[in-house]
C-alpha cells in the first residue's frame, strides 16, 4: 500500500487558490524605457532612482536569460507582461477600518487576520497587496528605537540617503539577467533599517501577494543592519491560483555591519501549477547577503514548497573577519514542479565561517535540484565550511540532484560536504504502523524528522506554519 | 562555437590523421572518418564549457607539436614489473617488439597489438573497439580515434584467468610530439585479470614539452572481473589527455586505482556504465602534484540497471602552486532500483598557493537507492602532528608521514606488490621534495 499512499498524501491540491476581485491600476503589456519612466512617474521617484532603473534596463537588454540551470520552462515573452498593477488608493488610510474589505477578507482567506494575529503574536506586519504597501503596523513601536521599517517607496520618499547609499551595493544591477530586471522595473518591496546597538524588539514580516493576472511581480528587498544590530525578518508567500505563469523576480539585499546580525526566513507557498504541470509561478529570485563588518553574520533559512519553478540561490558574502554565513533550506517538490536552488558561501575574510544544510524532498515527476558553491578566497585564512544536503525521493519518477561547487585557494581552509540520497522505508513504515501510527502520520513525521535540523532554525510562528505546510501536503486518505 | 579557432595541436593531428593509410579492416576506416569528421568539426574546449570550468589549457593550446614518428629504442628496466607476465611496449604511442616481453601467457588469454589482432582476430575487436568511448562531442577523442592505426589489444576469454597481471607500457620520448595510445580490454564471461596500463617519460623529453591523448576501452562480460591499475608519470612538462569507457555486465566487477604524479596538465575522464544489472565497480584515485602542475580527474559514474554498486575514493595532495580538480558525476537512473553508491573526495593541501576545486555531484532518478557523497579540503590534522611531535618525531618528518599515510592508502590497494614498493617510494620523495 505505501508507495500508493504516499503518492496520495503528497497529491494535495492548492488550498490558497481564489482570485480577489479588485479594480486594479494596471500599465499597459510590454516594456520600454517608457515603462519604466511610468512606473517611476507612478511613484514619483526622484531621478537618481530613474537613472539606476534604465541603467539596469539597458543593460538588461545586453543580456540573455540564463541556461545553465537545471530546469525546463517556455521562453519567456518579456513584452506580454504588465510591469506595473496596484490597488486604486482612494486616499491614504488612517487606519485599519478604512482598509478595502475585499483585501482584508483575502487575508481572512490566508489564515492572516492581521489586527488579532499582529497583536497576538507581536508581529508587525507590512503587507504588500501586488506591489503597493496598504497597510503598515507597529510602525511607531518601531520608530521609538529609531529602527525604520516600511515599503521601499516610501524609504526612497523619507530616507533617499540611505537607499541610495545601499540598493545595489549588494546586487549590482547587472548582476544577472533577472535580478537586472527587477532593478529596471521593481514596483515595491520592504525597507528595514537598525541603527548602530539596537536589537530589534520583534520579528519583522512581510506577506507578499501576487493578484492581478498576468502581472510580474518584482519585489525588492533592502535590510541594513548597523554596528551591533540584530534583526530577524520573516518572509511568507502564498499566491492565488492561476492557469497562466507569473513570473516572479524578485530581489533581496542584505548588508550587515560590523558584529551585526541578520536572519531572514522565507516560507514559500505559490501556486504550484496543476498535477498535469500547467499554470503555476516561476520563482527567480536573486538573494544576497554581505557580512561587511567584522564578526557580523546572515542566516538565511527557507522553506520552499511552492512555484511551478523555484531558481534562488540566498548567498552570503563574508567580507568582514570573523563573519559567518548560514543557509538552512527544505525545497519539497511535486508534479511538474522543478526548483533548482542552493547556495552560495564566498569567503573573503579570516576565520569566516559558514554551514549550509539543504533536504531536498521530490514526489511526482518533479525534479529537485541543490546547486551550491563553497568558495574559499586566497585571503581567507582559516575559513571554514560545514555543508549537508539531504535528498529524499517519493516515486520514480522524481528526480533529485545535487551539484556543489568547492572552490579553495587557501590551504588553512577547511571545507566539508556531505550528500544523501534515500526513501522512505517499508521497514521505517511498518515499523510505525507497528506501533499503532497510521501511514499518514508516520509519513509527516518521518519527513518532519528529515526536516528537523531546517525547522529549528526557524522563528517559533514560522516553525509552526512550516510544519503544517508539510502536513497539508501530506495530509489526506489513506488506503 | 566557431570552427574558426583551431588550435595547433588539433590542426597537427588532424592533418596527420587525414594521411593516414588506410587499415585492410573498412569498417576501422569509417569508425576513423567518422572521428575525423567531428575532430574537425569540434572545437577545443574553453573554461566556459561546464566540463572544463576549472582547468585552462593553455598549455595545451600553445604547443607545437607534431604526430610523433617511430620512437627510438630506449631503456625500458625502470619500467618493467617484476610480476607481469608480459608487457607490451609503445615508444611514442607506437608498438615496438623489442622492447616488450610476450611470455607465457594462460589458455585463452590474448594480449596483442591491435594491427596483429586485426589481422589474425578481427572478430574479437570489431564488436568493441571505437564503441564504447564516444567521440561525438569529445574532441580528444575523436582526435585519438581519428589517428587509431595501432595499440594495444587485451583480450581474456571465457572464464581465462590469466593469474599474472598484463603490462601495457606507453613510453614518450620525443619532444613537440603528439601520440595517441590506445588500448581495448576485453573480458569475457567468468574471466578474470590484472591488466597495469603506464604512462612514461625517458630520454630527451624529461623537461620539455609534449602530448599524450589516449583512450582506453574496457569492456567486462557477464561474471566477469577486472583489475585495473592505471599510472600516469609523464615528464614535468608534458600534456596528458586521457578517456577510460568502462562497460560492465550483468554481475561484472571492475576495480580500478589511478594514480597521476606527471605532467604538467593532466586530465583524466573515467566513465563506468553499469549496463547489466548488480555490477560493481571499485574506483579509487590520487594525484600527488606541486609546482605549477595540474591534475584534473573527472569520473562519471552511470547506473543504467538496477542492483549495482560503486564505492569510490579520490584522493589529492597539493603542494607548491599546484592545482587539483576533481568532478565526480553519480548518475542513478530510473531502473536502476536499488543501487548503492558511494563517493569520497580528499584534498591535502600543503601550500599556501595550492588550489583545490571539487565537484561531486548526484543525479539520481529511481526512488529506491541509497547514494551518498563527502567531499573535504583541508590541510594535515593539529591533532595528529602533536601526537606525533610530542613522541620526539620532528615537525616535518612528522609532516611527512602523515602525507605519506594519505596517499599510500590509495597506494596499498594494487595488488601488485613491487608497484606498490615503487609507488610508496615515489609517494615519499615527493612529499619530501614538497
Amino acid at each position: 500500500m505505501s508507495s500508493t499512499a504516499i503518492q496520495e498524501l503528497v497529491n494535495q491540491p492548492y488550498k490558497h487558490g481564489f482570485v480577489t476581485d479588485i479594480e486594479s491600476d494596471t500599465a499597459a503589456k510590454g516594456l520600454n524605457e517608457d515603462t519604466i519612466r511610468f512606473i517611476s512617474a507612478k511613484k514619483n521617484e526622484p531621478e537618481w532612482l530613474l537613472e539606476f532603473r534604465l541603467k539596469a534596463y539597458r543593460h538588461w537588454l545586453t543580456m540573455t536569460p540564463p541556461a545553465w540551470s537545471n530546469v525546463k520552462y517556455p521562453e519567456i515573452d518579456f513584452q506580454n507582461i504588465s510591469y506595473y498593477s496596484a490597488p486604486k488608493s482612494k486616499k491614504k488610510l488612517a487606519s485599519m477600518d478604512e482598509v478595502d474589505p475585499e483585501l482584508l477578507k483575502t487575508f481572512e482567506k490566508l489564515g492572516v487576520p492581521m489586527n488579532e494575529r499582529a497583536a497576538l503574536a507581536g508581529v508587525a506586519v507590512d503587507v504588500i497587496f501586488d506591489s503597493v504597501s496598504v497597510a503598515t503596523t507597529y510602525k511607531q513601536k518601531l520608530a521609538d528605537v529609531g529602527i525604520i521599517f516600511c515599503s521601499i517607496s516610501e524609504a526612497v520618499r523619507e530616507h533617499p540617503e540611505l537607499v541610495r547609499k545601499y540598493m545595489g551595493s549588494v546586487i549590482p544591477v547587472g548582476d544577472n539577467f533577472y535580478a537586472a530586471l527587477n532593478s529596471a522595473v521593481f514596483t515595491d518591496g520592504s525597507f528595514c533599517y537598525i541603527p548602530k546597538g539596537v536589537k530589534c524588539p520583534m520579528e519583522l514580516s512581510t506577506y507578499f501577494r501576487i493578484n492581478t493576472q498576468d502581472s510580474g511581480q518584482f519585489e525588492r528587498t533592502l535590510i541594513v543592519a548597523e554596528d551591533g544590530a540584530q534583526v530577524s525578518y520573516l518572509e511568507g508567500c502564498t499566491a492565488p491560483k492561476f492557469d497562466t505563469n507569473q513570473l516572479h523576480a524578485a530581489v533581496v539585499e542584505l548588508v550587515a555591519m560590523d558584529n551585526a546580525d541578520i536572519k531572514y526566513s522565507t516560507v514559500q507557498n505559490w501556486y504550484a501549477g496543476d498535477e498535469k504541470g500547467v499554470g503555476g509561478i516561476y520563482n527567480f529570485v536573486t538573494k544576497r547577503g554581505l557580512c561587511k563588518g567584522v564578526n557580523s553574520r546572515i542566516s538565511w533559512t527557507q522553506v520552499e514548497t511552492g512555484s511551478a519553478i523555484t531558481w534562488k540561490y540566498p548567498s552570503c558574502v563574508l567580507r568582514g573577519d570573523n563573519s559567518v554565513g548560514e543557509f538552512y533550506s527544505v525545497a519539497l517538490t511535486n508534479h511538474y514542479q522543478q526548483a533548482d536552488t542552493g547556495t552560495k558561501m564566498i569567503h573573503i575574510g579570516k576565520n569566516t565561517r559558514s554551514t549550509i544544510v539543504s533536504k531536498g524532498i521530490s514526489a511526482g515527476h518533479s525534479n529537485n535540484s541543490y546547486r551550491g558553491l563553497v568558495r574559499i578566497a586566497p585571503t581567507a585564512t582559516g575559513a571554514r565550511n560545514y555543508s549537508q544536503c539531504d535528498s529524499m525521493l517519493i516515486g520514480d519518477q522524481c528526480g533529485a540532484n545535487t551539484f556543489p561547487y568547492i572552490e579553495v585557494r587557501n590551504p588553512s581552509g577547511k571545507v566539508e560536504h556531505e550528500a544523501t540520497t534515500s526513501k522512505i522505508g517499508e521497514d521505517q513504515l511498518f515499523y510505525f504502523q507497528s506501533r499503532g501510527i497510521g501511514a499518514e502520520e508516520a509519513v509527516s513525521m518521518i519527513i518532519n524528522g528529515f526536516c528537523k535540523d531546517v525547522f529549528q532554525q526557524l522563528p517559533m510562528e514560522f516553525a509552526v506554519e512550516a510544519t503544517k505546510l508539510l502536513g497539508l501536503k501530506l495530509e489526506g486518505s489513506v488506503g | 562555437m566557431s570552427a574558426a579557432v583551431m588550435h595547433p595541436f588539433v590542426e597537427a593531428l588532424v592533418a596527420g590523421g587525414r594521411t593516414l593509410p588506410a587499415s585492410t579492416a573498412s569498417w576501422l576506416n569509417t569508425r576513423r572518418a567518422a572521428a575525423l569528421e567531428r575532430a574537425n568539426a569540434l572545437s577545443a574546449p574553453t573554461p566556459r564549457d561546464e566540463e572544463w570550468r576549472f582547468t585552462d589549457l593553455a598549455p595545451l593550446n600553445r604547443l607545437r607539436v607534431v604526430p610523433a614518428a617511430a620512437g627510438a629504442s630506449v631503456d625500458v628496466a625502470p619500467f618493467t614489473v617484476s610480476e607481469a607476465g608480459v608487457r607490451l611496449t609503445f615508444v611514442d604511442g607506437v608498438y615496438v617488439p623489442a622492447l616488450s616481453s610476450p611470455g607465457a601467457l594462460a589458455a585463452g588469454v590474448t594480449v596483442g597489438t591491435l594491427a596483429e589482432t586485426l589481422k589474425t582476430k578481427p572478430a574479437l575487436i570489431e564488436p568493441h573497439l571505437a564503441l564504447h568511448a564516444g567521440f561525438d562531442q569529445q574532441l580528444f577523442t575523436a582526435l585519438n580515434t581519428a589517428w587509431l592505426r595501432d595499440g594495444a589489444v587485451v583480450h581474456l576469454a571465457k572464464n581465462a584467468a590469466p593469474n599474472v597481471p598484463l603490462h601495457l607500457l606507453y613510453i614518450a620520448t620525443q619532444k613537440d610530439s603528439a601520440s595517441c595510445p590506445r588500448s581495448l580490454i576485453v573480458a569475457e564471461s567468468g574471466a578474470q585479470g590484472t591488466v597495469i596500463e603506464d604512462y612514461v617519460a625517458s630520454g630527451d623529453v624529461a623537461d620539455t614539452a609534449y602530448f599524450t591523448n589516449a583512450v582506453t576501452e574496457i569492456v567486462i562480460a557477464p561474471n566477469a572481473r577486472l583489475h585495473h591499475v592505471r599510472l600516469q608519470r609523464e615528464s614535468a612538462q608534458a600534456v596528458h589527455i586521457a578517456s577510460c569507457a568502462v562497460s560492465l555486465a550483468k554481475d561484472a566487477s571492475y576495480v580500478s586505482q589511478s594514480i597521476a604524479f606527471g605532467a604538467r596538465l593532466s586530465r583524466y575522464n573515467l566513465d563506468v556504465t553499469h549496463q547489466g544489472e548488480g555490477a560493481e565497480a571499485v574506483i579509487d584515485g590520487l594525484a600527488l602534484i606541486s609546482g605549477q602542475q595540474c591534475a584534473d580527474t573527472h569520473t562519471t559514474m552511470d547506473h543504467v540497471r538496477p542492483n549495482g554498486r560503486c564505492t569510490q575514493l579520490h584522493k589529492t595532495i597539493v603542494g607548491g602552486s599546484a592545482h587539483a580538480v576533481f568532478n565526480g558525476k553519480v548518475l542513478v537512473r530510473k531502473d536502476a532500483q536499488l543501487t548503492n553508491s558511494a563517493q569520497q573526495s580528499r584534498n591535502l593541501l600543503l601550500s599556501p598557493n595550492a588550489r583545490v576545486d571539487t565537484k561531486p555531484q548526484l543525479e539520481i532518478f529511481a526512488d529506491d537507492v541509497k547514494c551518498a557523497h563527502g567531499a573535504t579540503v583541508g590541510q594535515l590534522d593539529a591533532d595528529q602532528l602533536f601526537y606525533l611531535k610530542s613522541r620526539g618525531i620532528a615537525d616535518t618528518q612528522a609532516r611527512n608521514l602523515l602525507t605519506f599515510a594519505f596517499g599510500a592508502e590509495i597506494v596499498h590497494r594494487i595488488p601488485v606488490k613491487s608497484l606498490v614498493a615503487r609507488l610508496e617510494r615515489a609517494v615519499m620523495t615527493q612529499t619530501q621534495a614538497g
